[in-house]
């Protein structure tokens, strides 16, 4: 209900930080899929990528619109106990949250509609038309009015809420995989005036469960034959195809090299340091201090496989050591980081709780787009460092003041 | 030089109407060194229905088509002409730093690492291979004994296996057709290091009495420093040279599957198989498989919601 407060210049920080970081990404992405030019440099080790479960090769080669990969991304950011900021994730695939932070500034503005004005808090509600005209100038043909469609799931995804609420915002249809067909490399939606062509699909399905006949075969939420119109520039589908490979938390480790390399640019916000299991050293120096770690599998999310050294059990953390030996590709150790605490008015008084930033950022052919704010989200139990909301997160409104 | 004269015919039968199938094909022959492709046409049932192709990963020709409409046949025909120009293939052991040069290549490209990675393996499993390499070996000579090794130790009989098979039933069984011999090679191959490939195409023996003759054929090729990809049947203990015509290759037969797809409807259906080969003298050696179906049924009645993971 208290909303979280940013100062203009400490946002002004965060946006050239992020605003750098997608932008390496992106370069990233377009590389691994065509030249590997950083894997040949030397700069991101090739078995790395080629152990990683997220890097496609199905769509090697494809070109994609504008070279565009991440066209949407919720990048999660932390503070330490110093105040500085600290980039923690960059979920590139299909993050949400995104109507939480809509509908928090909703409730703020009803509840402190002065201080909104008088704070000159910068405002929010243009996402769903800074998305819209990014979907629209992805489109593959030259006609006035394309297609745009979001794929969803289905109603029993945990997002749908949020896919309705978007598609409602932004004025385009709401589909699931079985109101699409491909024919002739082109997709369709089926309509009660028949087929019409789809041009832009923002999906909300992950890659594994688009095509049947390229990914899993069991998948009944995709599209048999996207894959074909996707490759052959038929359809944009966003964000891209295969940008997983750059959420990989082992992959992550390397984002700053990947600015140094691709902008020859000192990154402007730190990743969380971050050992990779696979060396030797830095396994070691882990299992020496395990009670200070926050051990993460590399291809998970939504705070699953993740284990902080200080609460669990020595059992558990030998456990644990036993797996990294088994499998250290798969497994991360980051410091523990006192992070950020703020105000939140829980039965009936103000009590200290945890808290990241998640500000969503859209790139689109004219630059990248921050929208000031974000989702903040909150540690509900006392002393607990875990956000997500798939762990039992809150989430509350941040305000980001005017200059 | 001979030349072949191949046709492919895959036909599915259903008991009633299915709608919006959508298919990929890998049966358009590689454009590679050691075969010449004359001409192809591949021609389905449904005339409206378009093929588009695609290079994969792999470098192979894919092709995807939908047919939309209720249908209840569905037809594909290759008809395929191809030269395969006489060779020579070395039988040079080459020497023990071919494993060093073999490394440094495997790390120059992510395709050969892909090659070289062995899928799990039980330890039971692992032992009933253990006995297969001896440490003096070169690469190549690893390659001729694991493909020696395949062909004595393991049992040539149809029916037993499938396409969903997998390796270590294929060990416990100690038996099976062209496509388990390959998968127990690339096992091996792997183990040791050394990038191998699947690789499915036809045989053209001219009436020698190999194996797999007349049908699709599965068989391997490993990477060698200097060679590149040499090929070798484990199936029939023969290094490839002018017997063989290469569709697809990639990590296993599920990158390579010749024929797959999806459709609406809830019927079942019958898939048959016919390849004919036919040689220069007029001779035509053919084989007509009703198989198990690889083909996967998407029901429109039961929707199966999978939870997706939150980012």
């Amino acid at each position: 209900m208290i909303p979280r407060v940013i100062t203009a210049a400490e946002w002004q920080h965060v946006e050239a930080g992020i605003r750098q970081r997608l932008k390496a990404l992106n370069m990233f992405l377009h590389d691994i899929y065509h030249e590997q030019a950083i894997l040949k440099d030397g700069i991101v080790p090739r078995d790395l990528i080629a152990t990683c479960p997220h890097f496609t090769r199905e769509v090697m080669g494809i070109d994609v619109p504008h070279q565009l990969y991440v066209h949407i991304a919720g990048v999660d950011l932390i503070r330490d106990g110093n105040g500085g900021f600290f980039i923690l994730e960059d979920n590139l695939r299909t993050p949400s949250g995104v109507s939480y932070m809509l509908e928090n500034r909703e409730v703020t503005k009803r509840l402190f509609p002065e201080m909104v004005a008088e704070s000159k808090v910068q405002g929010v509600s243009q996402y769903p038309i800074l998305l819209y005209n990014i979907l629209l100038s992805l489109t593959p043909r030259p006609v006035s009015k394309p297609t745009i469609v979001l794929l969803t799931p289905g109603i029993y995804n945990s997002a749908y809420y949020e896919h309705t609420f978007l598609a409602r915002s932004m004025g385009i249809e709401l589909v699931e995989g079985r109101d699409l067909v491909v024919d002739n490399a082109k997709v369709y939606m089926k309509t009660i005036r028949g087929l019409r062509q789809v041009d832009v699909i923002y999906r909300r399905v992950d890659d594994e469960f688009l095509d049947p006949l390229e990914f899993r075969p069991d998948s009944v939420l995709g599209v048999p034959g996207l894959v074909t119109a996707y490759r052959k520039g038929n359809v944009a589908i966003v964000n891209a195809i295969g940008n997983g490979v750059a959420d990989d938390k082992a992959v992550y480790a390397y984002v700053p090299d990947m600015i140094q390399y691709y902008l020859n640019e000192a990154p402007i916000l730190p990743n969380v340091p971050t050992y990779r299991m696979e060396n030797v050293d830095e396994r070691e120096l882990v299992f020496q201090n395990m009670e200070r770690m926050v051990v993460k599998k590399t291809n998970e999310s939504g705070g699953y496989g993740m284990i902080m050294g200080d609460k669990a059990t020595s059992e558990v953390l030998e456990a644990a050591k036993l797996d990294i030996l088994a499998d250290p590709r798969s497994y991360i150790a980051q410091p523990i980081i006192p992070i950020s605490t703020v105000p939140c008015y829980l039965d009936g008084q103000l009590q200290a709780r945890h808290v990241d930033l998640r500000p969503y950022a859209l790139c689109g052919p004219n630059g990248i787009e921050i929208v000031p704010g974000g989702l903040t989200r909150v540690a509900l139990r006392e002393g607990s460092l875990v956000v997500n909301s798939s762990q039992g997160g809150g989430s509350k409104d941040t305000w980001v003041l005017g200059a | 030089m001979p030349v072949f004269q191949i046709q492919h015919t895959t036909q599915y039968d259903y008991d009633y109407p299915v709608w919006e199938s959508a298919n990929s094909i890998k049966l358009y022959p590689r454009t590679q060194e050691g075969q010449e492709i004359l001409s192809q046409q591949v021609q389905l049932s449904d005339k409206e229905a378009r093929i588009e192709t695609y290079k994969d990963y792999f470098g192979n020709t894919v092709g995807v088509f939908n047919i939309l409409a209720n249908h209840q046949t569905l037809i594909i025909d290759s008809v395929l002409t191809v030269r395969i120009p006489t060779r020579t293939v070395s039988t040079d052991p080459g020497d023990m730093s071919d494993w060093e040069r073999m490394g440094v290549a495997k790390q120059e490209q992510i395709l050969l690492l892909d090659l070289a990675r062995p899928e799990a393996l039980s330890e039971k499993g692992q032992t009933v291979l253990a006995d297969c390499f001896s440490g003096d070996q070169t690469p190549f000579e690893a390659v001729m004994s694991s493909m020696a090794y395949v062909f004595e130790r393991f049992q040539y009989i149809k029916g037993i296996t499938d396409v969903e098979t997998t390796l270590e039933e294929v060990l416990s069984l100690g038996s099976g057709v062209c496509q388990d011999f390959a998968h127990v090679q690339l096992y091996l191959l792997r183990s040791r290091g050394i990038p191998a490939r699947y690789v499915s195409g036809y045989i053209c023996p001219n009436k020698n009495g190999l194996r797999g003759e007349g049908a699709t054929h599965a068989w391997v090729e490993a990477w060698l420093p200097d060679r590149g990809w040499v090929g070798v049947d484990p199936t029939n203990n023969v290094l490839v040279s002018n017997t063989h015509v290469t569709l697809s290759v990639g990590r296993n037969f599920k990158d390579c599957t010749p024929v797959k797809g999806v459709f609406k409807g809830g019927a079942s259906h019958a898939l048959s198989v016919y390849v004919s080969v036919g040689y220069e003298d007029g001779y035509v050696s053919s084989e007509h498989n009703a198989l198990k179906a690889n083909k996967i049924i998407v029901s429109s009645e039961t929707t199966d919601h999978v939870q997706q993971q939150q980012q």
